[in-house]
């Protein structure tokens, strides 16, 4: 988390540094395809090197395996053996699975339900704790559950949510002898929904706190002598000058939502013991039951198909966000 | 713009050199697979390695006996086995690694997990000799009993057995023997004994039957049971495989469902059953907490840790419905040889190995599972598996051998859960099951 913040900090020292990229570039086309300033000459012979090997490893390793599953998802194949080419069969046939539109559905309940009650209570946790006195000690103990394994709290919802489990023994003294059913299929993604906020909100408060804790006081001191209510404090002060940071969880979070998978799995397919129940399953479930469940002849066509369409939604997604959150970035 | 390109132009040469880098490394992957045929594996084997993938994990009981039989088997051919002890996890690891050279000369797991991964897509050798094999003068084929093989389910599309098992599991309706007695004496035979047993137990205030709702294939198991017993063994993989349909039609496919559906709207299943967590049912079961439950043969190894005290665990069978034989359930843990295996002949000779009595008996005795050998002595708790294994004219393996890719996640396990927790009617769940079957043989045909 912390290079998301050091970066704007460092382009924004950019335009003090003589040395910087900015009256380069500027050069740069007048002079067309001539050799530019000693330091482009430098810095051109300087990319093989620097950013060569890096690039081949990042090359071979994700780029080439991401094109290897485009290649196989147009395969009907069980992971070994022989390869059938199907073309689009797999694009087409996912599409028309009901199932595969409910999982997708469930990712995109996770990405927008579950990221604005994260970036809300995140954001009122932040103005909140501003002001308070130990704010770095709750600061840690809201990040502490980001730091848990989401297998405990696959456990743990069997003790807290099982018809003689914790919740409803704390109820029965109450008279409620009948108690929901939280642990029914229709329940469990629900549940996993309010797990997924409890435990992720503490992680984006603690970076955007670290945005908030970089405005000068001066600012606030201004507001006070300009007489401005809190929320005008917040409209003009803090979500201009935090709003970088913002766009940088944004992309954080739908990035790792689209990928949400073990807290699923472990909810529901009880531990590892078989697959959860289909109401739970978001596109990243759908995937690995396709080439892994155990319980049928992979279809590695199918799954890689879902994965590829996965990778779509995210690049798609990441694009549109950063575009609409797209501000000139205030300077202070 | 200029800026960009210059930058772009060396990127791109770049990204092709690490193409052609990577294309290069790849290219063993889509070779044939060697052609495989039966090898004679009775030769000496002094000096030469195996690389053994186990499904089982050090400090399991299987994992003791099989270190033992190792150690043996090292001793005694001058083999050496190189063994890693991987856990259930194996057969994934040995998708990607199917697709290079460097193989596992001998892996083992449960049919169910090697059948996809090995056995249907022709990648494990022929295991004719091992069957042929002679330990103690007997050979191999004559100490699995024959209607485990008879059915062919070891075979590949070359007609010749790629598996050669060394364990088997089955299911039950166990039952504390101490508390019941009376089930142990004579056990409900036929579904309308089996609802008195069930009436009684009610009347009496007790839970008759608990479930752990949450796992599909455990629910799965009251219905394809069901459908076995009225229409026979292979009648769930018949009705699966039918791309029209039609037999969801058949009455008796209606009427296997009705009876899953008579257990629960007659409140026999345990309250809660349907909204909760692995294994809390069965442990209820386990304190005492209710009188049944429909599990595996690995039910008293499992729960004996948190058992009620003097808890004597026995079974019955599924009961009959109809006069069709009843089949036993019967699903096989075994090795097979990768055909790309470089080691053919010891790896071959340890899989037949593991068959000699020694080992099978400390299967039985020491590990308390069910040995394939008929003739292997059993832990009492399991017992009355083994005695109805011993008993049934047929078997049958667990959902009927149905593997269709996604099939059973997809297509049946969903309906038959909402099935078993309640949410659908018997009708309702055979109209869902025709159409989304249909469906899905116009999708996978």
């Amino acid at each position: 988390m912390s290079l998301g913040l050091k970066e704007p900090r460092a382009s924004k020292a950019s335009p003090q540094n003589p040395a910087s990229r900015k009256p380069a570039s500027r050069k740069a086309p007048a002079q067309g395809r001539q050799p530019g300033s000693s330091i482009d000459v430098q810095r051109k012979k300087l990319l093989f090197p620097f950013v060569g090997p890096a690039f081949v490893l990042y090359t071979v390793l994700f780029i080439v395996p991401a094109l290897g599953a485009v290649w196989i998802s147009l395969h009907k194949w069980a992971g070994s053996g022989p390869m059938k080419f199907v073309g689009l069969d797999n694009y087409g046939r996912i599409f028309r699975d009901p199932l595969f539109l409910s999982s997708f559905g469930n990712t995109l309940l996770l990405l927008f339900v579950v990221g604005t009650a994260i970036f809300v209570l995140a954001f009122a946790m932040t103005l909140v704790l501003r002001d308070m006195a130990g704010k770095k000690v709750v600061r840690n103990v809201i990040f502490f559950p980001h730091l848990i394994n989401a297998l405990v709290f696959g456990v743990l919802a069997g003790f807290i949510f099982n018809p003689g489990g914790m919740v409803n023994s704390l109820l029965a003294p109450f008279g409620v002898t009948d108690p929901p059913k939280w642990l029914a299929q229709d329940n469990i993604f629900p549940l996993i929904m309010v797990t997924l906020v409890c435990t992720t909100t503490g992680y984006f408060t603690t970076i955007l706190m670290a945005g908030v804790d970089r405005i000068p006081p001066y600012y606030y001191e201004d507001c006070a002598l300009a007489g401005a209510t809190a929320f005008q404090r917040l409209r003009y002060v803090i979500l201009p000058l935090t709003w970088d940071v913002f766009g940088t969880c944004a992309v954080l979070w739908t990035i790792s939502s689209v990928k949400i998978f073990e807290i699923v799995w472990v909810f529901g397919g009880s531990s590892g013991a078989g697959v959860p129940p289909t109401q739970s399953w978001t596109a990243a479930v759908y995937t690995y039951v396709n080439a892994f469940s155990g319980q049928s002849t992979p279809a590695y066509g199918a799954a890689t198909a879902s994965a590829v369409l996965s990778l779509a939604l995210i690049s798609v997604l990441v694009v549109l966000l950063r575009r609409a959150m797209r501000r000139d970035a205030v300077e202070f | 713009m200029g800026k960009t390109a210059r930058h772009l132009r060396p990127l791109a040469a770049l990204l092709g050199a690490a193409l052609a880098l990577s294309t290069t490394a790849c290219g063993g992957a889509t070779d044939a697979s060697p052609a495989a045929d039966a090898v004679d594996i009775s030769g000496s084997i002094s000096g030469q390695t195996i690389n053994y993938w186990s499904m089982w994990k050090d400090g399991e009981p299987q994992q003791k006996v099989i270190a033992t039989a190792i150690s043996d088997f090292e001793k005694e051919t001058g083999a050496k086995v190189s063994v890693q002890w991987q856990g259930r996890s194996n057969t994934e690891k040995l998708v990607p690694a199917l697709n290079t050279n460097n193989v596992p000369d001998l892996v083992d797991g449960t049919l169910a997990k090697l059948a996809p991964v090995i056995g249907d897509t022709g990648q494990a050798s022929p295991l004719t000799s091992v069957y042929s094999y002679e330990l103690d003068g007997k050979t191999v084929s004559s100490v699995i009993p024959e209607k485990f093989t008879s059915n062919g389910v070891f075979k590949g599309e070359d007609g010749q057995p790629w598996m050669v098992p060394y364990s088997i599991s089955s299911d039950g309706i166990w039952f504390d023997a101490a508390k019941h007695p009376e089930l142990k004496a004579k056990p409900p035979a036929t579904w309308d004994e089996f609802m008195e047993v069930l009436d009684k137990l009610k009347a009496s205030g007790a839970a008759p039957i608990a479930a752990d709702g949450d796992i599909a294939g455990y629910n799965s198991t009251w219905f394809v049971t069901a459908l076995l017993r009225l229409k026979g063994a292979g009648s769930f993989k018949a009705l699966a495989e039918d791309k029209s349909g039609a037999g969801w039609d058949d009455p008796a496919v209606l009427e296997a469902a009705q009876k899953v559906e008579s257990l629960v709207k007659g409140g026999y299943l345990n309250s809660g059953y349907n909204a909760s967590k692995f294994p809390a049912q069965q442990q209820l079961w386990a304190n005492g907490d209710a009188a049944l439950i429909l599990n595996g043969s690995w039910t008293p190894t499992e729960t004996g840790s948190y058992a009620a005290p003097g808890f004597e665990y026995s079974s019955f069978q599924f009961p009959a419905i109809g006069d069709k034989p009843a089949s036993a359930r019967v699903d096989f843990i075994g090795f097979a040889v990768p055909a790309k295996s470089k080691n053919q002949v010891p790896a071959q000779r340890l899989a037949a190995f593991l068959l000699d009595a020694k080992y099978q008996n400390a299967l039985g005795t020491d590990a308390k599972v069910l040995p394939v050998r008929q003739d292997a002595p059993v832990d009492p708790a399991v017992a009355s598996v083994k005695a109805a294994i011993d008993a049934a004219p047929a078997t049958h393996l667990q959902n009927d051998g149905v593997t269709f890719p996604g099939y059973t996640e997809k297509v049946f396990f969903p309906r038959d859960d909402e099935l078993f927790l309640g949410k659908t009617t018997a009708a309702e769940f055979v109209a869902k099951m025709k159409e989304a079957q249909i469906q899905y043989w116009k999708d996978n045909g």
